[in-house]
């Protein structure tokens, strides 16, 4: 029960359920492999029925050395070669390198919930973000995995495959949408604790509104004022949390800037308002064990309502 | 047919001798090979013995990685359950994975060899019967120790393919990692010792006149099995050693903040993991080849087809290691060949899958449980197979890889290519080792049930893998979808539980071993192990003209039992085989063996001792059971190569066959030719790395250090040192133990000498093993070379020992041919480390 | 317990049906309490996940006489307390949650089918 079915439900199978050029060859791809493999498999079931139980007739022409070359090296040697063939050139036209000027962004992945920054087109990290990718509808980004940590993988089915983030490397990913959604991304590449609750939500934004969105978020946000502002720095937050614009500028939790705009909290687990917030404040151990932020006994109710109020504000 | 030793062939017509038996000669030959009484089972050294044990232990071990693995199923069945903890289903997977590798399917097969080999060769038992013992032992102990660690919470939690930096220091302090680094490690040194055991016995234990080309098909797929243990496991015992002195020195083979690349570990893993799928697979294949024609009543479709598939699956999957990695951004002509060598790999399989299909056509199957086993194993494994194939198109692996459709795969090949046919084996030959067969009727339960429950169980993961899960995850949340095909797979496991549960209970109503008699061939079975047998093997050991010698030497049963061929008695006294030569199995030798003694047991307990201790940190306990396993070990080898008093022996009908072995003639020579295959792949793997790391960072190569002509010299000497001493013996003058012994410890001392000045070079110019990726690399190749020098110079110290002792003899040089060899070896593999740490240049 | 029981059963007497609130619907209700994730905070029984500790349980809601301790457990008061629980207990650690009076009403409805 996490209120986010509509993003990560399982149904229709999302490697069968393309919503971008990178994903649409693969998942044709899947149903060939499924459709022939199905095939294959009646016909040596067919073949080994009639082994058992045929007719003497029938079972003295398959009882031969034939069989076996016919069978085992011929028609695997033939349909293989011709699989692949079709994989190569797959595989060659998937991992084309970037064009120039494509769209950047850096993902790193940590334990265990996702580093983003937008990057400029010198490079730079310019706008730093956490848990959400957001892209524009129609053209490639490519992505740039790194890890902080261990490995991870990000795999984003309906968009694309998977690729590792390893440490000390630096491995592309490219993802286009077809259309204006959220996607399901996870990790999948087992990283220890609670690996099984690091998801990630890509947004594909029409091009005007990534525009749009991507100025608004390279801006420090205009907060409601009030105690939770002062509360989130006397507490500590800013030791591991950053929100531009203030004195807090820790760098080991994620970027806190426009935390009140994103879809989701605790890396793709939970819905994001004031009442998750608080939750996740007073008691992410609860949520998601083993996460790296402490629980806040210490706060009273009204202290961690302010900040969940203020967190909240931060659009 | 031309003869490949010199020995006349036109002596096979003697047998079957005529006459009557001399009285007594049974009686003697029932002494040699009396079996164990009360505590006696400990020591027990006969195959007959320690291959049931062997099997036993792996079957536990798969029911006990069975019973974690519906811990996880039960957690798995609903979304978010609670049954058991994120850390306890870290640990569950990562045992349930090791272990059903590790201790289950590696050491099931090898057991198996262990078991049959003997019997189906006609050998009365493998050439090293101690060192099967051992590696039993070794095992036993060590996989229980292993496998203890999740009751009390320190099992590894990495996943059984243990990645760092996810199992290095900083993010795994605890011992966990390193009870799995230092217990698998210790186990794949047993499962060495098998496959060492394992070739040798093919090779040169063989019943007279059973050529290459009517060796049975298990023992065609036993050989290449070992062969494989013997490239592939190097590996990973490198990649566990690497990582350990990474956790417990620093030094940085893959920790990417000092220099080291994670990415090492994942070669070195893998290249051991996939051709560690094949080598469960083969013997298991085996099984089936051997299984399928008894159950069809007709002669195995394409033998030599099958034969020509083992090998070609044996090379074939050296060159498929980084399809596990089609992921880790390889660049795409990389990812392109071992797609292609994926796909390559299946045509083997698929060869042998239509043999077996072809074999059922021309015989007429009976239905009997190993016939349901092997047919039922034939159609899941293709099912298995397919799925391979679609993973091996590397644009659908982007989705399908560490998603639960890999889970689903991999357990349709491994419980089709080798769990049926295991259970396929256990009921087929369960009755050469049982007074009793197993019921049929519960076998038909346990496989319809298991057959059932295994689809039931995976058939819906490819599904869930396609709806995104993935996999090693200790629960999802319920808005996934993936609640009813989860529930699905529990039940499903349960169902094959269930199945297991009634094989337990055959089991415990029908398994009778160590009998007086055995239940004999129920199934009809054509090989050789269906001769009557007892403790000692065969009473006398056949000659071979066919590759189904039961079915076509029809008197062969009665004149074996009454003792009308090789060795119808004791020749010389004890235990005794004969060794027969390589291509052609002509005799050449009678093989003494030893008798049960403590001393491999001792070895087991104290090298198992010494790893454990190492791995809960008590340093100066484990170093005492380290020196102590070093002192049992010595003890076992003194027990071998004592001064023969008879140097010819009648092997039966009069022919004359030495009794000592010398050079390549021995057993044991070739033992330590293979020992020193595997320790070859080691340091050949070692510089591997050390250039893999070079090509990531050589900005932090410094330049080569030392005298590399003075340290190449020095070896040299020492590889000239033992030339010399063992060409002395052989001269056989008044002086030449001495002179041999002289030159034997002068060669040790060189040696020595080569390594010394080795490292010294390096640190002269200083060097920090702890530093970057050249140092590490630099201290693994060093600390490995030092091991040799220290085992050189114990040689070295047991040489002038044995001159002491009077044992040094030109009539009986293996020891030192032996320790020549090894010395020989250990120059040449100090050179290889030294010169190729020297070759890269640095900044 | 008895006496919890009897106070709730003389509230329901008193006011003819309390716990009815016209046109709400429990199972609507339910998928709200899914979407927001109640569960953050408080247990709640039927959902795995999340179980919060910060807030009370909400197992046996229905047969309890009041809300937080507090407030009378009347749906008027539930309405309210879900919409904007600091309007109602200034101490509270339960924040305003983003729902139309519609959907706290049908949550309410929801959480007094939680015996």
């Amino acid at each position: 029960m996490s209120g986010l079915g509509e993003i990560f439900g399982g149904w229709p199978p999302p490697v069968l359920d393309p919503a971008g050029p990178f994903a649409g060859p693969v998942t044709a791809l899947a149903w060939v492999l499924l459709i022939s493999g199905g095939l294959v498999l009646a016909m040596v079931l067919g073949v080994t029925s009639v082994a058992l139980f045929g007719p003497r007739r029938w079972r003295a022409k398959l009882g031969h050395e034939r069989l076996v070359w016919i069978g085992g090296l011929a028609f695997p040697v033939v349909v293989l070669t011709a699989l692949l063939l079709h994989g190569l050139s797959l595989t060659r036209d998937l991992s084309a390198p970037p064009q120039p000027g494509e769209t950047r962004i850096r993902v790193t992945g940590e334990m265990w919930w996702w580093r983003v920054a937008y990057l400029d087109t010198a490079g730079r990290e310019a706008v730093q973000d956490a848990n959400e990718i957001h892209i524009p509808v129609g053209r490639p980004v490519t992505l740039e995995l790194e890890a902080a940590d261990v490995i991870h993988s990000l795999w984003i089915p309906r968009l694309a495959g998977k690729v590792d983030m390893i440490p000390g490397r630096r491995n592309l990913m490219r993802i286009n949408a077809d259309r204006p959604g959220t996607y399901a991304a996870q990790c999948a590449e087992f990283c220890g604790g609670p690996h099984a609750l690091m998801g990630l939500v890509v947004v594909a934004h029409a091009p005007a509104e990534w525009d749009a969105w991507r100025t608004r978020t390279a801006a420090p946000p205009t907060p409601t004022p009030g105690r939770g502002a002062e509360l989130f720095l006397s507490a500590g937050c800013g030791a591991c949390h950053t929100v531009r614009g203030t004195p807090a500028n820790g760098l080991a939790g994620p970027d806190l800037t426009h935390v009140g705009s994103r879809r989701t909290l605790g890396a793709g687990i939970l819905p994001n308002h004031q009442g998750t917030l608080a939750a996740w404040i007073a008691d992410s151990q609860a949520i998601k064990p083993g996460n790296r932020m402490p629980a806040y006994p210490v706060l009273s109710g009204p202290d961690i309502r302010a900040l969940a109020a203020w967190l909240g504000s931060l659009k | 047919m031309s003869s490949e030793t010199g020995f006349d062939t036109r002596l096979y017509g003697r047998f079957p001798t005529k006459g009557p038996r001399p009285d007594g000669e049974l009686e003697a030959l029932e002494d040699a090979w009396c079996g164990p009484r009360g505590w006696q089972w400990i020591t027990a050294i006969n195959n007959n013995f320690i291959g049931v044990y062997y099997l036993g232990a792996a079957l536990l071990f798969f029911l006990l990685a069975g019973a974690l693995s519906l811990v996880m199923r039960a957690q798995l069945a609903a979304p978010m359950s609670e049954l058991v903890d994120q850390e306890l289903y870290n640990q569950l997977f990562t045992v349930h994975g090791t272990t059903m590798m590790f201790l289950f399917a590696v050491p099931a097969v090898e057991a198996l060899g262990v078991l049959l080999l003997p019997q189906m060769l006609g050998a009365r038992d493998l050439p090293f019967p101690r060192l099967s013992a051992f590696a039993f032992w070794a095992y036993l102990i060590g996989g229980l120790a292993f496998f203890g660690s999740i009751f009390v919470g320190l099992a590894p939690n990495g996943g059984w393919f243990m990645y760092p930096p996810l199992t290095g220091m900083t993010h795994s302090p605890g011992i966990n990692a390193d009870f799995w680094l230092l217990g698998i490690g210790f186990i794949e040194i047993s499962a060495i010792a098998g496959a060492i055991e394992i070739i040798v016995g093919v090779l040169r234990t063989r019943a007279p006149g059973m050529t290459l080309d009517r060796m049975p098909i298990f023992a065609w797929a036993m050989l290449v099995f070992a062969g494989m243990i013997i490239i592939a496991f190097p590996s990973v015992i490198l990649a566990t050693l690497l990582l350990e002195l990474e956790r417990a020195f620093g030094w940085p083979f893959f920790d990417p903040v000092k220099g080291g690349d994670p990415l090492l570990w994942q070669h070195l893993f893998w290249f051991f993991g996939h051709p560690e799928v094949y080598i469960i697979f083969l013997p298991a294949a085996g099984a089936m080849s051997t299984i399928i024609p008894a159950v069809a009543r007709t002669e195995l479709v394409g033998h030599r087809l099958i034969v020509m598939a083992f090998l070609a699956s044996g090379f074939i999957s050296f060159g498929v290691w980084a399809h596990h990695m089609f992921t880790v951004g390889l660049p795409t002509l990389s990812v392109n060949v071992f797609s292609a060598a994926s796909m390559a790999v299946s045509v083997p399989a698929g060869v042998q899958v239509f043999a077996w299909i072809a074999t059922l056509a021309a015989g007429k199957m009976r239905f009997n449980t190993p016939g349901l086993f092997a047919v039922g194993g034939l159609v899941i494994f293709v099912a298995g197979g397919l799925s391979g194939v679609m993973v091996a198109m590397v644009p659908f692996d982007w989705q399908a890889h560490d998603s639960y459709f890999i889970v689903a795969h991999l357990h349709y090949v491994l419980i089709g290519g080798m769990v049926f046919p295991l259970f396929a084996a256990v009921y087929y030959w369960t009755p050469l080792v049982s007074t009793r067969a197993l019921s049929e009727r519960l076998g038909r339960w346990v496989f319809w049930l298991m057959f059932a429950g295994m689809h039931l169980t995976f058939l819906p993961m490819h599904l869930t893998g396609l709806m995104g899960m993935p996999r090693r995850v200790y629960t999802y949340l319920p808005d996934r979808g993936w609640d009813l095909p989860n529930l699905v797979s529990t039940i499903g496991a349960f169902v094959f539980a269930l199945g297991a549960l009634v094989w337990i209970v055959d089991m415990v109503r029908n398994f009778r071993p160590f009998g007086a008699s055995n239940a004999g061939n129920v199934y009809g079975g054509s090989g050789l192990e269906w001769l009557p047998n007892d403790l000692y093997s065969v009473r006398s050991i056949p000659v071979v003209t066919s590759l189904y010698p039961l079915w076509d030497q029809k008197a062969l049963s009665r004149d074996v039992e009454a003792g009308r061929y090789f060795l119808p008695g004791v020749a010389v006294g004890g235990r005794e085989t004969i060794v027969t030569s390589v291509m052609n199995a002509e005799p050449q030798l009678l093989l003494r063996m030893p008798k049960p003694s403590g001393w491999h047991v001792w070895a087991a307990v104290f090298t198992a001792a010494f790893f454990l201790l190492l791995t809960v940190q008590a340093y100066v306990a484990s170093a005492i059971f380290g020196l102590l396993a070093i002192y049992t070990m010595v003890q076992w080898c003194w027990l071998m190569d004592k001064p023969m008093d008879q140097p010819l022996a009648d092997i039966g009908a009069g022919i004359l066959a030495p009794s000592y072995a010398k050079g390549m003639t021995s057993p044991g020579w070739w033992a330590m030719a293979i020992t020193l295959i595997v320790s070859g792949m080691v340091v050949l793997l070692t510089g591997f790395s050390y250039i893999f790391l070079w090509s990531q960072r050589p900005d932090l190569w410094a330049p080569p250090a030392g005298d590399l002509a003075g340290i190449l010299a020095l070896l040299a000497a020492g590889a000239g040192a033992a030339w010399i001493s063992v060409r002395a013996l052989e001269h056989d003058g008044p002086r030449s133990p001495w002179v041999a012994t002289l030159f034997m410890a002068l060669s040790a001392g060189l040696v020595t000498g080569g390594w010394v000045l080795d490292a010294t070079g390096w640190l002269g110019a200083g060097l920090k093993f702890d530093g970057g990726p050249q140092g590490a690399t630099i201290a693994a190749l060093l600390s490995w070379q030092g091991v040799f020098v220290a085992t050189g110079l114990l040689m070295g110290v047991y040489a002038v020992f044995r001159l002491m002792f009077g044992y040094v003899r030109a009539s009986q040089p293996t020891t030192f041919q032996v320790i020549g060899l090894f010395l020989g070896y250990a120059a040449a593999q100090g050179a290889f480390a030294a010169a190729l740490s020297r070759l890269f240049p640095g900044v | 317990m008895t006496l919890i029981l009897l106070t709730a059963a003389a509230c329901a007497d008193k006011s003819g049906g309390p716990r009815q609130l016209a046109g709400a619907d429990a199972e609507r209700g339910r998928q709200t309490a899914e979407r927001l994730a109640c569960a953050a905070c408080h247990e709640i029984p039927g959902v795995a996940w999340p179980q919060g500790r910060v807030g009370g349980s909400l197992t046996g809601f229905a047969g309890r006489p009041l809300i937080a301790g507090r407030f009378r457990n009347q749906p008027d008061v539930l309405v309210r307390w879900l919409s904007d629980a600091p309007s109602l207990d200034p101490s509270t650690g339960m924040p305003p949650l983003p729902i139309t009076a519609a959907e706290a009403r049908d949550v309410a409805a929801y959480l007094y089918t939680l015996k």
